[in-house]
Parts: structure tokens; sequence; C-alpha cells
């Protein structure tokens, strides 16, 4: 029970620290969270379970490095002004391991997201909320924990959506 | 040349089909009046795109659709017949649907329990007896829209019954619609659900006006570009470049399409690629088409149909009016029938990376729309520009065909909208 306690708490803080990384916009680092093998999935459907079709993002780790890419290296619009984000991660729960040196973990989100703008300007300056399940796929490596696979439900993930290009 | 007087005779002013200057006024995109007008002899009177049969293959599937902002179910009955019907109780106007899609046997009203048939007969009442005998139920059916009807699985309605066949509508678009489909050997797509759904602060014409418009490519997606630079797919030189090539198409019945040029070589076309690289997608193609035909098919197009429909080479889009500042937009992607898995596969990762809300193209082309809404609003000049290549468009085979930067697309559009808010 104690140790596995302390793996819950472990990865609380693994989880926290992931989402302060994408609330400072620092993806690089946020990519390096990254296994090599790794998979970064946000369904269009909240009940499938695997991907059939398409989804709002559905990266393996070549994407997710094309993502982060055209983020932080190329003059795109629709994060022109940037979006501002606070992420608020709860109700951690780490499941056992599925393969040796791997932890099941899940959690809630709550991302409140804005860009900024002057007056008028639609589409800007109106904060937007993003609740979400999030399910993940842990690996030990070098004492340290990195992301095999990330999976963000959200809340209206089959609604329509304004732009999603901040990292949900 | 400012001109700012403001119109003010019809709504058909707000469109000036000027020979040097063809220009639209900013109101088409902000004012209730005009969305309003829009609902009734746009979006009331022509032709609509609702779906694909391949969504609704069963007995009892159904989607429900906004057209012209009115509810409507499109239902597949035991007869095997599609019924496109007005989503309002007889009784007293409740919706008898509420999901995006389903199956289901009938439809039922929850309000007094009203029951429904596929194709809209009334089958049921509860507590019958506070009617007459003589009650006749069949004329209190769910109302069919007048007019529903498939060209080669494409589904459109109209809720005017009179005005041009779909066929008379459709003509001057049919032949690209053709080479669309032709990339399947067997000419026939299936829709692979679910769809991108986004939504925009904006007008549903912006959404329009932009999937066949070749002008903002290399700036709104130089990111792209140098995403694709980045995967060696292309060198952001050799985009641009291909970016100049090929030509825009207006058409008549307010069509348009954006067409790069077709060709049998594998390195300049996508469909001699995918022949040379699946000897079985070559030879399934061979079968069906000749050469000058598949290198029409081969040319990639953009392809809008009036007033809410675009095809593309990994999806079918959908526009969807919701207010005169906010517009849905669906894009079911779809598999090419008959062709290898891998193919599709491939296609609808490529869609992915791309487009939906989170692709790597799309949102740039929203932030766009929302600026036009943003800056509209200003009133220093009151007309925005369409006239891009007016001086070097040529009229042929009843087309205006331009540089592929240039908007006679755009023109046709608002040609065959200002008939329709003229009332004509």
């Amino acid at each position: 029970m104690a140790s596995e306690t302390a793996g819950r708490d472990d990865v609380e803080r693994f989880l926290i620290a992931e989402a302060r990384l994408l609330d400072e916009r620092r993806f690089d680092e946020w990519e390096a969270l990254f296994t090599d093998d790794a998979t970064y999935w946000v369904p269009i459907d909240p009940e499938r379970a695997s991907p059939g079709g398409i989804s709002i993002i559905h990266d393996d780790r070549a994407r997710l490095h094309e993502r982060v890419y055209r983020l932080t290296k190329t003059p795109v619009l629709d994060q022109n002004p940037a979006s501002r984000t606070i992420r608020l991660v709860s109700n951690v729960e780490v499941d056992a391991a599925p393969a040796p040196g791997e932890l099941t973990a899940r959690s809630a989100q709550l991302i409140t997201e804005m860009r900024p703008g002057g007056p008028g300007q639609a589409g800007l300056s109106a904060p937007r909320w993003f609740a979400a399940r999030c399910e993940y796929r842990l690996r030990r490596a070098n004492g340290s924990l990195k992301i095999a696979m990330k999976k963000v439900t959200l809340l209206n993930s089959d609604e329509p959506h304004y732009n999603l290009s901040f990292i949900p | 040349m400012a001109i700012t007087e403001r119109p003010t005779q019809s709504l058909a002013d707000l469109v000036m089909d000027d020979p040097r200057e063809f220009r639209i006024h900013g109101t088409v995109y902000t004012d209730p009046a005009v969305f309003e007008t829009e609902m009734d002899r746009v979006f009331a009177a022509h032709w609509v795109y609702v779906g694909h049969t391949s969504e609704l293959p069963a007995t009892g599937d159904y989607k429900t659709v906004l057209v012209g902002g009115q509810p409507l179910i499109v239902s597949r009955h035991e007869d095997g017949q599609l019924y496109a019907l007005y989503n309002r109780c007889r009784h007293r106007g409740a919706v008898v649907c509420r999901q995006e899609r389903g199956h289901s046997n009938f439809f039922r009203c929850r309000y007094h329990n009203w029951v429904y048939a596929n194709n809209g007969d009334l089958i049921g009442m509860a507590q019958s007896t506070g009617y007459p005998d003589e009650f006749p139920r069949e004329e209190y059916g769910l109302v069919r829209v007048p007019r529903l009807q498939s060209y080669r699985g494409l589904l459109f309605a109209n809720l005017a019954g009179d005005g041009p066949s779909l066929e008379e509508h459709l003509a001057p678009v049919r032949r690209y619609i053709d080479y669309w489909l032709g990339r399947s050997p067997m000419e026939d797509v299936e829709v692979v659900l679910p769809p991108h759904r986004y939504e925009y602060p904006g007008n549903w014409k912006l959404q329009a006006e932009n999937g066949y418009d070749g002008y903002h490519g290399n700036y709104v997606h130089l990111s792209w570009q140098r995403v694709l630079q980045l995967s060696k797919e292309g060198t952001v030189d050799d985009i641009q470049q291909y970016r100049q090539a090929g030509c825009t198409r207006g058409l008549a019945n307010g069509h348009g399409v954006l067409e790069r040029p077709g060709s049998l070589n594998p390195n300049a076309s996508w469909t001699a690629r995918m022949m040379e690289r699946y000897p079985e997608y070559a030879q399934a193609m061979h079968a069906r088409f000749g050469d000058p035909e598949i290198m029409e098919i081969s040319a990639r197009r953009n392809i809008f149909v009036f007033p809410n429909l675009y095809l593309f080479d990994t999806h079918i889009r959908i526009i969807v009016p919701k207010a005169p500042d906010r517009t849905e937009v669906q894009l079911y992607v779809y598999n090419l029938q008959g062709v290898p898995e891998r193919i599709n596969e491939s296609r609808l990762r490529g869609h992915e990376r791309f487009y939906g809300p989170a692709g790597f193209g799309a949102p740039d082309d929203i932030e766009v729309f929302t600026e036009v809404q943003t800056g509209v609003h200003a009133q220093g000049h009151q007309w925005n520009l369409l006239n891009r290549g007016q001086h070097r468009e040529r009229f042929e085979g009843g087309e205006w065909i331009g540089h592929t930067t240039d908007e006679p697309p755009q023109r046709a559009l608002y040609r065959q909208w200002r008939r329709a808010m003229a009332g004509d």
C-alpha cells in the first residue's frame, strides 16, 4: 500500500509538471517527456476505445514532433496571438502496470484557455473551458517517468470546436 | 477609386457585378436581415447537400440536419427509400428526434407520445379517443420536404417544390463531380464517421469563398509549407511553385473549382503516383478508364457546389450557417471504393494532419475568417474586392477560367447569390 501511494504521488507530481510545461509553452521540453514510440490521441468519438476513422489529434512520435515544430518554429496564425492556458489536474489514479516498467494513470483535467486581443476582435479575448478525462501509459526509464501514450477525451469531443491548436 | 456609397435598393445591390471592379458590400457578412433573407432565398430555395447515402445504409438509419436553420430528419424507411422530413410534431411542434444520427424504428414526440414511421406517417397518438374516429391521420404525418434526390450518392434536399431540377442545378459542375468520383475505379465513395466539426465566429460565406481560393495559400499556410519542408515532402519553394499551376473556374449556378493540373507522371499527380505504387490500383483504373479520362481524374480539385457543399480529395465538406457571425463546418472523410486499403489509410492520416480543429492548416484558415468578420465593421470603405484577375480571365465553354490565384469562382458564387437575393 505504501509503495502504491508513493507511485501515485510520483505520478501526480509528474502530471502537474507536464501541465505546467504546456501552460508555460515550453513545448520542446514537453515533447521530451514522450518515449520514442509514443502516441498522443484526442478522439472525436468519446466511446471509441481504439482509433478508427479520424481523430481531432492522433499523433505518432513523428507527427508529435511536427506539431511542436509547427508551434515553435513556423509562422502559425492560429496561435498568434498565443493561447494562455491554466490547466487543473485532478482525480489522479494509478493502476497496475500492464507491462513491466509501465504504469497506467488516469486523471481529470480542466483547461481554461484564452487568446488576448484588441477590442472587438472576433474569436479573441473570450475564455473557453475544456474539461477532459486523460489516460496515460507511463514508463520508467533511468529513474524518471516518460509518456508512452496520452489520451485526452474532451467532454465535448464530438461537438464543433473553434481552434484547438493550443494542445488540449 | 474609393466607393463608399451605401446601397439603398434591394439586397441584390450588395453585389456589384462591375466588369472592372467586382465587389461585395461588407454587410453581406454581418447584417441579420441579409442572413434571414439568405435562409429563405438561398437555403430554402436551392438544392442543399444533406449527406451521403453511405451514411444511411440500413432501414431505420437516420441523421438530423439543419437546412437554412430548419431542423430536418433524413431517414431510411422500410421501403428502402430515403425521406427528408421536417423535424416538428404536427401536434404542438416539438422535435421528434434530438440525436445527431442513429437507428430507430419510429420517431416519437416525447410531449404527448405521437408516433411517426420513418417515412413520416403518423402511426400512433396517445389516448386517441380524444380525437374523433374520422380524424384523418394520413394528413398529419411529419411534413415531407418536397424534394430529396441523390446524385451518385450525394444527397440533396430542396425545401422548394418548384424551381430547377437537381440535374439542372448540377449540370455546370457535374463533370467535375464525376472526375472526383473517378479516383475510385468503382466510381463510389463511402463516408467514414465521425466527421471533423469546427465552428467559427464568422459568416458562412467566408468558408465558401476560401475553399477554392488559390491566392491565400502561400501566406496563410506558410506554416504548413514549413512543416512539409521539415518532413522532406517538398521545399517551400517547390510548394509555392506548385501553387501557381492550374486554374480557377467560375461556373454557372454559383459553383466553382480550384484545379491543379492532372498528369500521368507519378512525380506530378497523386493518382499517377498511387497507380505506380499499387499495380492492382493501376489495373483497376485502366480497366475502367482510358488515359485521357485518367488525366482529368488525376487533376486535384476543390469543388464547390452552391450553396453549402465542397468536395475535397480527402473529404466532403458541409457548411452550416447558424447566425450571421456563426458557422459550423463538417468534414466527412471518405474511403475511395475499390482501392487498396493502404491508400485510404494514408488519405485519412493525411487529412487528419491538415484539417480539423487541431490540424496544421485548417485552423489558420478559420483564423482569417474571424479577421474579416471583425474588419468589415470598419466603415471607412464598405466594399470588399473580388476583382482579382478580371482583366485576364477568359470565358470558355460556359465557364469563367482564370489564373490559379484569381477570383472567378468567388464571382460565380456571388452572381448566383445576387440572383437569389433579388428574388429572381
